[in-house]
């Protein structure tokens, strides 16, 4: 397993588009939690012009909520087309670079190749985690008053859920790059379906009376972003009168992950039988 | 001797076309094995099958007598058609990566780079080097770890004459420390000043398998003259072994079906009463030979 680990990291360590497509994300992703709470407010203030009893202003990087809201923005589908894009693009470069076919050739086993590959998603969403728990503590910590250890920690379990949401969506990727094996159309194909396809079948298959338990509710992309749902900012609860996603509920986690379970079946299968 | 590399009438098609059809084949230690044939004669469907690159429809392969395992590649150098490694890293980098899944530790990367001249530019990264450069690091990578068996395909292919002349000579340095080579060529040239045996292929057929001297020792045909040509005619008719003639207007061509030596075609001219002015012998080359087979299975 280090052995595979130490290949990988070989392979990446120099890859500028990889540091390239890492830098993007990292600014995208930091933009995005830093300028939230103020583009939120913008509206608010635009809305207020319109409104009789105008709405206050948010705040939502005190704890314990913060880890909802950062953990919700970072798995959006804008922001997990990021790592996804870059697992395409590591898969499908060892079939353009036919580097599969020479470490096939010099002695690793076609399971041992996938398994190389399911390291560094494994490794990419632990790393990703640990950086976004680190960040989050710190923010939540500068932005709350009256703190102790449990408020701090209350609700950090969102951040298994973004772990879950990381590790799921790199292994869709992986499906799509084991099985399309070409860049080009791996990333076009799972943009469009990201994008447009499964957000158009999302609108028919969602039931309009049963907003919670539609079968639109299983489709493998909504499955993700479905880990962490949007925040409740309590205010606004107070306001609107409804009350979104608490904690993390086990089946919504579980979805994505036995989704991911089948794709690497089938990944594993469809290497063993074809030719390289 | 021992058994590195056993085929058993193994087939692969790819749609309707069959690369390769029920072919055995046996290679021995030491030997130096060409499997010979055109473009398009299964040479490398046969290699990719038993490297586990592509899964053959029926018939099989072991390695050293056991069946196929990522374990038995690892003993084995190859060349497979393009150079393949990652344009981005170092030639170095690269053969790190290939160490690495051999298991082998980094200090022969210094010396497969040295052997194959690429010393120098060890840093400079892969997309960066000419063809040639890239095919002799294919060859460096091959040789890593000082393999038990090295399969080349074509591994000249792409390279100035010094270049095909140096490989060449590298191949047969590492034949004569006794290392098992398959080497895939349809360069005849390349089979003749390389290997000790051959297989010849046609479209995945295997026409023709024995040692490179046998083939080339077959004498075909000879040339001879006397001063009464009509005579002599008659008189090589009766030759048991006799099989066709060219007349010219001084000199005939006999083909014999059968090894004929020119002593004996001498004593047998002799003893009928023919006094030879001119007698040669020609010697069917591999070359000949190789297109006679392919001829006879169009």
């Amino acid at each position: 397993m280090i052995k595979l680990l130490k290949i990988e990291f070989k392979k990446i360590l120099t890859y500028k588009i990889f540091w390239i497509l890492t830098g993007l994300y990292f600014i995208f992703l930091a933009a995005g939690i830093l300028l939230a709470e103020f583009m939120i407010n913008n509206m608010v203030d635009g809305m207020n012009r319109h409104l009789p009893i105008p709405l206050p202003h948010v705040t939502i990087y005190f704890l314990p909520w913060v880890w909802q809201n950062i953990t919700y923005f970072a798995t959006i589908r804008y922001v997990l087309i990021f790592p996804a894009i870059i697992i395409i693009i590591l898969i499908t470069n060892e079939f353009t670079f036919k580097t599969i076919r020479q470490n096939v050739i010099n002695g690793m086993s076609r399971a041992e190749f996938i398994w190389s590959k399911m390291l560094i998603i494994l490794l990419i969403s632990v790393a990703m985690t640990i950086l976004l728990f680190l960040g989050t503590a710190i923010i939540g910590i500068s932005h709350t008053t009256g703190l102790t250890l449990a408020l701090i920690l209350e609700k950090s379990s969102f951040m298994a859920g973004f772990f879950i949401s990381m590790l799921t969506i790199q292994v869709y990727a992986l499906f799509f790059g084991f099985l399309l094996r070409n860049t080009g159309l791996s990333i076009a194909l799972f943009t469009l379906y990201s994008f447009i396809v499964e957000p158009v079948l999302y609108f028919f298959l969602k039931s309009p009376l049963v907003h919670e338990n539609g079968i639109s509710t299983y489709l493998p992309l909504n499955a993700v972003l479905r880990v962490v749902e949007y925040p409740s900012i309590p205010v606004l609860t107070k306001v609107m009168g409804i009350s979104l996603q608490d904690s993390l509920s086990l089946s919504a986690c579980a979805i994505p992950l036995a989704y991911a379970a089948v794709m690497i079946g089938i990944v594993y299968l469809a290497l063993m039988k074809k030719d390289l | 001797m021992e058994t590195i590399l056993s085929i058993n009438r193994m087939s692969k098609s790819y749609g309707r076309i069959r690369a390769v059809k029920e072919l055995d084949l046996t290679v021995k230690r030491g030997q130096v094995f060409g499997i010979l044939g055109p473009n398009g004669s299964g040479k490398t469907t046969t290699l990719s099958v038993v490297l586990e690159l592509i899964g053959a429809d029926s018939g099989g392969f072991e390695w050293y007598g056991w069946p196929p395992s990522k374990e038995s590649r690892k003993r084995i150098g190859s060349v497979i058609e393009s150079p393949n490694f990652f344009p981005y890293l170092s030639a170095i980098v690269n053969l790190q990566i290939v160490a690495d899944i051999k298991d082998l530790g980094y200090e022969d990367i210094d010396r497969v780079l040295q052997l194959t001249g690429l010393y120098e530019r060890r840093n400079s990264r892969f997309k960066t080097f000419s063809f040639g450069m890239k095919q002799r690091l294919a060859i460096a990578s091959a040789l890593l770890g000082n393999p038990e068996v090295m399969i080349l395909d074509e591994p000249t292919n792409g390279l100035d004459p010094q270049g095909i002349a140096q490989i060449r000579e590298l191949i047969l340095q590492v034949a004569a420390q006794g290392t098992t080579i398959i080497l895939a060529s349809h360069l005849l040239d390349e089979v003749q000043k390389i290997c000790s045996h051959v297989a010849v292929l046609s479209k995945g057929v295997k026409l023709f398998e024995g040692m490179v001297s046998e083939v080339l020792s077959v004498s075909d045909s000879f040339e001879l003259a006397a001063p009464d040509i009509e005579s002599l005619i008659s008189v090589i008719r009766r030759h048991p072994a006799f099989r066709s003639l060219t007349p010219g207007t001084d000199r005939i061509q006999v083909y014999f079906s059968t090894e004929v030596r020119p002593g004996e075609l001498n004593m047998f001219c002799h003893a009928q009463g023919i006094i030879l002015s001119h007698l040669s012998e020609r010697k069917r080359s591999l070359e000949q030979h190789f297109l006679e087979l392919l001829d006879q299975n169009l």
